[in-house]
């Protein structure tokens, strides 16, 4: 028996609870729980001054600006790359490095997409006069639609350092961990435009 | 032995794991009901249904798309009962701070000044 596969249950029991869980795991669901009330608290300043944008003299009305076009298309961009992450994940619990490498990358890629999608919806709001200080409403929308699209930018940055991290061995139970807990914030930050697309551009 | 692996692994990468011609499926559940958001939000911009009905029908759909996400795609759907705890109690901790700050604020103009 080689020194490293003696060594390898070790190293996948290494970050277990008492509770029987992975520690990395059990920190990261609770990091996106707070970061659930973190979005929740942004959401909900952004109702809260909708109707003192209204009665104000510098109202600028939602609907005049919000394209929901571009919307739906970087609503299935990030649909589509929830379903494109979780392929990744699949593949590499079994050890497929060809099709792990393709949904991975293909992961990033719809994630830049989505931040492309939205640099042009942000370029041109400006030009179109909504800025962060033109209203109540430019401020509490570029600041929830703005803090989403870092989180997917800290995604991309995220989704890529474990690409090059786990690509060589993608099925050990150490990698194919990290590729789960990159995986849930990813998916965390999909949730997120799941519940802005309905409460901010539909609603 | 070999079987303790097995279990443990099973266990380590989750027994809930489902197969990809599974994800597919879902991933065409959330495209279609996004598809019906949107429509729905289209089709009434005619007003063809009062507006509390539209918002109730795009909450229900946009929670039935949440909620697929964390279940099949986040894996929570049989997963240790510790996240779950630690996902769902904010999560409706949020909800209530929504939907308690909806109900004080809700036309309420005095707030900003």
């Amino acid at each position: 028996m080689s020194e490293s596969s003696m060594t390898r249950p070790h190293a996948a029991t290494a970050h277990h609870t008492s509770l029987g869980v992975d520690n990395r795991k059990l920190g990261v669901w609770a990091f996106i729980g707070s970061e659930t009330l973190f979005f929740a608290t942004l959401i909900t300043t952004y109702f809260v001054f909708a109707p003192v944008n209204r009665v104000r003299p510098d109202f600028q009305d939602p609907r005049e600006f919000l394209d929901i076009e571009l919307t739906t298309v970087l609503a299935s961009i990030l649909l589509a790359s929830s379903l494109t992450m979780v392929l990744a994940l699949s593949a590499s619990r079994r050890g497929d490095r060809r099709w792990f490498t393709t949904w991975l990358l293909a992961t990033v890629g719809l994630g830049l997409a989505f931040i492309g999608g939205q640099v042009y919806e942000f370029n041109h709001l400006y030009h179109e006069g909504l800025t962060l200080s033109s209203s109540l409403f430019g401020t509490t929308f570029f600041v929830l639609t703005g803090f989403h699209g870092t989180h997917v930018a800290i995604g991309v940055i995220w989704l890529l350092s474990v690409f090059f991290k786990v690509r060589a061995y993608p099925d050990s139970p150490e990698n194919a961990m990290d590729v789960e807990i990159a995986g849930l914030y990813w998916h965390f930050v999909d949730l997120v435009w799941v519940a802005i697309f309905v409460l901010v551009y539909l609603i | 032995m070999a079987g303790h692996h097995e279990e443990h692994s099973s266990h380590a990468h989750g027994e809930h794991s489902h197969s990809d011609r599974f994800y597919w499926l879902v991933a065409g559940v959330l495209a279609v009901v996004t598809a019906l958001e949107v429509g729905l939000f289209i089709v009434n911009e005619q007003h063809l249904i009062a507006k509390w009905l539209e918002v109730t029908l795009l909450l229900i759909l946009s929670t039935i798309k949440g909620a697929a996400v964390v279940m099949f795609f986040m894996h929570l759907k049989g997963d240790a009962g510790i996240f779950k705890f630690v996902f769902l109690v904010p999560l409706a901790f949020a909800t209530t701070l929504l939907l308690s700050f909806m109900v004080l604020f809700s036309g309420h103009v005095g707030i900003a000044g």
